[in-house]
């Protein structure tokens, strides 16, 4: 029983790897690094390395003395304060923090997101500190009875202050905490050799803390009173421009005299100790010159700039002179952001704000500039300099308000949808109102968000809403939208219509400075203004609201928002696909869509989960402590590439095209049946019970994708892709590929589509297709067909000419049903010999005279046939063919004559055609070193002298581009229409297969060395061609029935509907004697063989031409894309461990 | 009917401005709410609202006017906006081609997703930045002028999009069409009493005036305004009265 029930839970393991792959990351739980990085708002660099259980003692700074005795100190610290909580440890932090918490791997993630719940006004850090560690400047550890494990730490406090040459003289400066670990002694030696280890890492660092912090308005206000040296570090345009408000009314001097004071004790900038005083303090709003460093900390903008203090002007250097669409739309804006604030009537206002938009749109392309962020930057910039606006806005961007400005503003909906489901359950009786007054709630409450009521209250207001947002976060922004619409609630009630309740808000934020209860008797009460009502209401009555609620709120309307979102893009963008798109009906235009953005999106996915595990990997092997911790690294990222998410790829290269014609054509399936064999139960079986071997599961990431077929590579393929791709940049758009499409399928007529075909392979566009091209023509159709043809191929009795040429070769057919395919590539035999028959000579000079002849009979005959459909005519010239084949091909290819042995007189008749078209082929009119070509109106004469050609083009080419209807891709079925169509090709085609590439053998006309080409130019190259295809099908067949035989007994041939051809059965039938023939020919097909690995060659074709007569070079080729895969499942298996 | 004892009935109409950024919608709204102009007016962030009355010889039409956040990304907050919108200012900048591409897009949107029979006007705004003499009492008068504007580059004409080229879209969708300048003034309250007129009676939801239900008068009425073309030219002799 035990057994049993491990085993499952093993096999639940290792199918979980797969399947994780599918699910939306809002499914699963927030990764702990990332609550480590949001609640010390650490840079995303940051990962939680060590923690511990600790007790922070902080003492005065005023009581130190360096000389005191060890139990003096001990008395110090009694007197201080002390916070028990957890002492975290990252890469270049020292975070401590009175919320409890826990990012240990083993911790559950409801401790790790307890902050996330009410942090009664203290932020997500709590009361605690957030030291870089290179503001560190001495630890010691503690030896004392009192203490078991204490450390006291020495910090940079005011380190710009410090006279270099001998700081150890300013004890004022000197702030000292100690910190006692609680643990067992194991644990404590652990933190304390992380941080050693962190310690010694951060002393580089110290000298761009200085730079970063001596831009810090603190630094200079807690310089020594009334001795203050050098200019103040810049405060924002407020020091040029005033500051919005009034000043005394704000009662910033005194709020200036509390912060000194706490500064002064607690520590400054990096080296700040968040005590209740600090938070109590932010409340009651910041003073001018104070604000944006203090947004800049509580915000974590400051850590960020630690980190890469030049970047903004890095960024603008690098930069300078370039342009782009945001710098376009930022300059829209420039002279329209707060354009009452005097500072942005000046160009230096103007200069400051165009600046640090700029240099975000630069390194946040996807973002780039989003109305609104003018507006917040402006209100920034009047507070700080450029630099921490640069980093404050990023942080917003990232962190505060995910996806508020991303180019489809998914965030900012997904607010709008959480908020007005807050609404609806803290306020029900509004909603309902709403509802029913049909006032759409958002309509008032989304500028609120965006641009985070800077302009929808009065400044002073806004600001102090900022004041608090950055310290706890954007549940903030709920809080106060909530407790407005509560303040107004009996006013908006009587609101019925969107105007009404515009006007009451509009109003409402014009007397937040007025009294609250203006007529009340008791004075305290009085003096209440609106926006300190406001404030309660918001912190008090909604303290329910919190960041866990939020987020829970997010993950609940996520998906409605992001499906709405893609379905108006999908909207305007078939839309606007341009005139082309007419063509086709709007729901094909929908699949289109669905089906191009739905492969690069799987693509994207796919990339980034192989490109994850190999950054992982690359980390894992560089053998650190932490790896354990880093494996549960966030993985947010995984959702790029969602439409709904902003900014998508668009942009499809030939990979990808592969991937998108497979979904939707059957002979864009690739013939290899590796990745598409593991749906098939047997195979899946297989993979469980191999479980524990990775390498067996390879193919849940091959690269394209779990259970999706493996597409082909044709050359048909990439022509088709060099001619969507109209604007030459090696990668279509949704326009290219809609406008391709319909110029495929939308025509709907015959000649349209010869005419479409013919140009694919007009390479220089002058109208005239050589030989090349019509060998490759022909190939393309085999390949086209190779899995059957789709449409209304109806063999009818009117196809006189081939069905008559047939019977008079005194072979009976399979019927009118079934052999269509068979029919299709003799139709391809006749197409290559009367494209040569017709072809014009390229030089005229050199023409001989029996060319001359041929041409003229030639047009004449295209006359003939186009119009009449003449059959004795028809009949003549074949037999006229028939002749020349009789002498020519047995002489100059060396046809072996005889028919092989285990013929059926059916083959045999078949073989006789094939044999004879092929030397009519081998025509000496037809020899290379003329130079010939074929022009549109012979292309189109030759295609329509052949009914089955002529249905393909007009029906089934198109037709086999299923845009709507779901292709049914399943393995089974690509490759059950495989088998039957082989068998059909098979029993015909046997011999001439032996015959042809026997030729090659005996005469030797394919040197290894020569490759394709030199197959190519002598005179059996055609024959050879259709030999090879013949052959190469048979051997799938072959393939596929050997594997049938091992794992699919019953297969139901449903797929094949299409053209009703031959079933399983038939296959079967003649099994025997195919394997009889694939046994003894082996060795002579080799050739053949590596010529049907060319059709799904990899490269360009002259790569392949080398590959063709080299099997090994293909083998190999398949062993290293296989071990690629097989590495990559690897990945994925451990990751999601 | 009552229509000379009692007051003119009077109707609110939901119309929407849309728009590639910084074609001058909130700048028509102002001229046409305010009769005032802004150099530099602060962009929309998501959507403004405001109203303005429209008197009518025979009823008040209470516009209650949606100005919609321009930039690209802000388009898929449109459909918030345009939802039960009875008429649509679709708006673009008579010097820049790009924001006429926009402006069809957006009709072509209105089409398909905005309540059916939505009164359309495509307006071309900045007609200022041109150097044809403007002329505010006729709104069509200029179908010689901007042939000859075309493609003239010279002499400061900015004018990038000719009369002609955005008239004859606007005929082949069945919109309404004026070249403005809410700078100037020209032709702004002429594009929005157009829009009055040409709102068929029937649609006019929740009348808060006398007479709110028409009448069988007031049907045929409405029949001989859904022909947008015919009732241009007395709509802008007619003015709008606020």
């Amino acid at each position: 029983m035990f057994n049993l029930s491990s085993l499952v839970q093993k096999a639940q393991s290792l199918i979980d790897p797969m399947q994780a792959l599918n699910i939306s990351p809002s499914d699963r739980n927030p990764a702990k690094a990332l609550l480590f990085r949001h609640q010390f708002r650490l840079p995303d660099s940051q990962t939680p390395l060590q923690e511990i259980t600790a007790e922070l003692t902080i003492s005065p700074p005023i009581t130190y003395a360096p000389n005191a005795t060890q139990g003096e100190k001990d008395k110090d610290r009694e007197r201080g304060y002390h916070y028990a909580g957890k002492l975290h440890l990252s890469e270049a932090f020292l975070c401590f923090s009175t919320q409890p918490t826990s990012f240990l791997p083993t911790a559950s993630t409801s401790i790790s997101s307890g902050y996330t719940g009410q942090t009664h006004g203290a932020g997500p850090g709590g009361n605690g500190f957030t030291l870089p560690l290179c503001a560190i400047r001495r630890v010691e550890r503690l030896h004392s009875q009192s203490y078991q494990f204490a450390l006291s730490i020495t910090t940079w406090n005011g380190i710009s202050n410090i006279p270099s040459n001998d700081a150890s003289k300013t004890p004022v400066y000197q702030q000292k905490i100690t910190i006692q670990l609680a643990g067992s002694r194991q644990a404590c030696e652990r933190f304390c050799d992380g941080l050693k280890r962190g310690l010694k890492s951060g002393v580089g660092e110290v000298g761009k803390l200085k730079r970063v912090v001596s831009e810090c308005y603190s630094e200079y206000l807690l310089q020594g009173d009334g001795k203050k040296s050098g200019d103040p570090p810049d405060a924002g345009l407020g020091m040029l421009f005033r500051y919005p408000g009034d000043a005394r009314k704000l009662r910033d001097r005194s709020k200036m005299r509390l912060w000194g004071e706490y500064l002064r004790e607690n520590g400054r900038n990096v080296t700040l100790i968040r005590q209740p005083t600090f938070h109590k303090l932010i409340r009651v709003g910041l003073p001018n010159r104070l604000r944006g460093e203090i947004w800049e900390l509580t915000s974590g903008s400051l850590f960020l700039r630690l980190e890469n203090p030049t970047l903004f002007v890095d960024t603008l250097a690098k930069f300078e002179g370039r342009e782009s669409l945001a710098i376009d739309e930022i300059e829209k804006d420039l002279n329209r952001s707060l354009p009452e604030y005097p500072g942005f009537q000046s160009e230096q206002g103007i200069e400051r704000l165009r600046r640090v938009l700029t240099a975000y749109s630069w390194t946040n392309e996807e973002v780039g500039y989003c109305q609104a962020m003018n507006i917040v930057v402006a209100a920034l910039l009047i507070y700080m300099s450029e630099s921490q606006a640069f980093f404050l806005l990023s942080t917003l961007c990232d962190r505060l308000l995910p996806g508020y400005y991303s180019t489809t503003m998914y965030g900012t909906l997904l607010d709008q949808r959480v908020f007005e489901s807050l609404v609806e359950k803290t306020m029900p009786i509004l909603w309902d109102h709403l509802v029913k007054a049909d006032v759409q709630l958002s309509v008032v409450s989304l500028p609120w968000f965006l641009s985070l009521y800077i302009n929808s209250m009065p400044l002073v207001f806004a600001f102090r809403v900022l004041d608090v947002f950055f310290l706890e976060g954007p549940k903030v922004l709920f809080q106060v939208g909530l407790a407005i619409l509560r303040i107004n609630g009996e006013e908006l009630l009587d609101a019925t219509d969107d105007g009404a309740f515009i006007s009451v808000l509009k109003s409402y934020f014009s007397k937040l400075d007025e009294s609250a209860h203006p007529k009340s008797e008791n004075a305290k009460l009085r003096a209440v203004t609106r926006f300190q009502e406001l404030m309660v209401v918001a912190f008090k009555e909604f303290s329910g609201i919190t960041q866990a609620s939020i987020t829970e709120q997010r993950n609940k309307h996520k998906d409605a928002v992001l499906n709405n979102i893609e379905s108006f893009a999908k909207r305007t963008s078939i839309r606007n696909l341009g005139p082309d798109s007419k063509r086709l009906n709007v729901e094909e235009l929908g699949a289109l869509y669905d089906r191009f953005y739905g492969i690069l999106y799987e693509r994207q996915q796919r990339s980034q989960i192989i490109q994850e595990e190999m950054e992982r990997r690359a980390k894992a092997s560089r053998a650190r402590a932490a790896e354990v911790v880093t494996g549960l690294a966030e993985r947010q990222s995984i959702e790029k590439g969602r439409v709904g998410l902003g900014p998508s790829p668009t942009l499809m290269d030939y990979d990808g095209f592969r991937e998108f014609l497979a979904g939707m054509a059957r002979w864009a399936i690739s013939d290899t049946p590796t990745p598409t064999e593991k749906d098939n139960p047997a195979e899946r079986e297989r993979h469980s019970y191999f479980g524990s071997s990775v390498r067996k599961r390879e193919n849940s990431l091959s690269p394209w994708g779990y259970g999706n077929p493996e597409p082909a590579d044709h050359e048909f393929m990439r022509r088709l892709f060099r001619r969507w791709d109209v604007d030459m940049n090696s990668a279509l758009t949704l326009q290219n590929v809609v406008t391709g499409i319909a110029h495929i399928k939308g025509k709907g007529d015959i000649m349209g589509s010869i005419t479409y075909f013919f140009e694919l392979y007009d390479d220089d566009g002058d109208g005239k297709v050589d030989r090349e091209g019509i060998l490759r023509i022909s190939e393309a159709l085999l390949f086209l067909s190779r899995r059957g043809l789709d449409g209304s191929l109806t063999p009818s009795t009117s196809m006189t000419g081939l069905s008559e040429y047939e019977a008079g070769n005194g072979g009976a057919i399979d019927g009118p049903h079934g052999s269509t395919q068979e029919r299709f590539l003799s139709s391809v035999s006749a197409f290559i010999r009367r494209c040569f028959e017709y072809a014009d000579p390229d030089h005229p000079q050199n023409q001989t005279s029996e060319d001359s002849k041929m041409n003229g009979s030639a047009d004449t005959n295209a006359f003939d046939i186009g119009e009449d459909s003449d059959d004795d005519h028809e009949e003549d010239l074949l037999d006229l063919g028939t002749d020349a084949s009789a002498k020519r091909g047995n002489k100059s290819t060396g046809l072996p004559s005889g028919p092989p042995p285990s013929e059926s007189p059916n083959a045999n008749c078949k073989q006789r055609n094939v044999s004879k078209a092929m030397s009519e082929r081998a025509n000496a009119a037809l020899d290379p070193s003329k130079p010939l070509h074929i022009t549109l109106p012979t292309f189109r004469m030759v295609v329509l002298a052949d009914e089955l050609l002529e249905q393909f083009f007009e029906s089934s080419f198109p037709a086999s581009f299923r845009i709507s209807e779901k292709l049914a891709t399943g393995p089974a079925s690509s490759s059950s229409s495989l088998t039957t169509f082989s068998s059909i090709g098979f029993g015909r085609s046997t011999p001439a297969s032996q015959a042809g590439v026997g030729g090659t053998g005996s005469t030797g006309l394919v040197p290894p060395g020569k490759g394709l080409r030199g197959v190519l130019d002598n005179i059996v190259t055609d024959g050879m061609r259709v030999a090879a295809e013949v052959r190469r099908r048979m051997d799938e067949a072959q393939k596929e029935l050997e594997k049938n035989a091992v794992q699919r007994p019953e297969e139901d041939d449903d797929e094949d509907e299409g053209y009703d051809g031959k079933g399983p059965s038939g296959a079967y039938g003649g099994d025997a004697e195919r394997r009889s023939v694939r046994s003894e020919d082996r060795d002579l097909l080799e050739g053949a063989d590596a010529e049907a690995g060319s059709i799904r060659g990899q490269e360009g074709i002259s790569e392949v031409k080398q590959g063709a007569l080299s099997p090994k070079v293909t083998d190999s080729h398949r062993a290293r894309s296989i071990s690629q895969a097989s590495t990559a499942t690897e990945k994925v298996v451990e990751f999601e461990r | 009917m009552a229509e000379a004892t009692a007051p003119k009935p009077s109707s609110s109409v939901k119309l929407v401005l849309l728009g590639e950024a910084a074609v001058g919608k909130s700048s028509l709204v102002l001229r046409f709410v305010n009769n005032d102009f802004q150099e530099n007016k602060e962009p929309t962030i998501g959507a403004a609202f405001l109203t303005q009355k429209c008197n009518l010889p025979t009823r008040t039409i209470k516009f209650e006017i949606w100005d919609t956040a321009g930039q690209e990304r802000f388009a898929s907050l449109a459909p918030m906006y345009y939802r039960n919108a009875q008429s649509a200012l679709v708006v673009y900048d008579l010097t820049k081609p790009t924001s006429l591409i926009k402006a069809k897009h957006w009709v072509a949107e209105l089409q398909r997703q905005a309540s059916p029979g939505i009164v359309i006007a495509l307006v071309g705004n900045k007609l200022d930045l041109t150097n044809e003499p403007s002329n505010s009492s006729n709104a069509l008068g200029e179908d010689g002028d901007g042939e000859a504007a075309d493609g003239e580059d010279a002499d400061g004409d900015a004018r990038k999009v000719s009369t002609a080229e955005a008239k004859s879209y606007a005929e082949d969708e069945g919109l309404l069409f004026f070249e403005t300048s809410a700078k100037l003034g020209t032709n702004v309250t002429e594009v929005f009493t157009a829009i009055a007129n040409a709102i068929p009676e029937t649609s006019l939801k929740g009348a808060r005036g006398p007479g709110a239900a028409s009448g069988t008068a007031g049907r045929t009425e409405e029949q001989s305004r859904v022909n947008l073309t015919g009732p241009r030219d007395n709509a802008s002799k007619e003015g709008c009265a606020c």
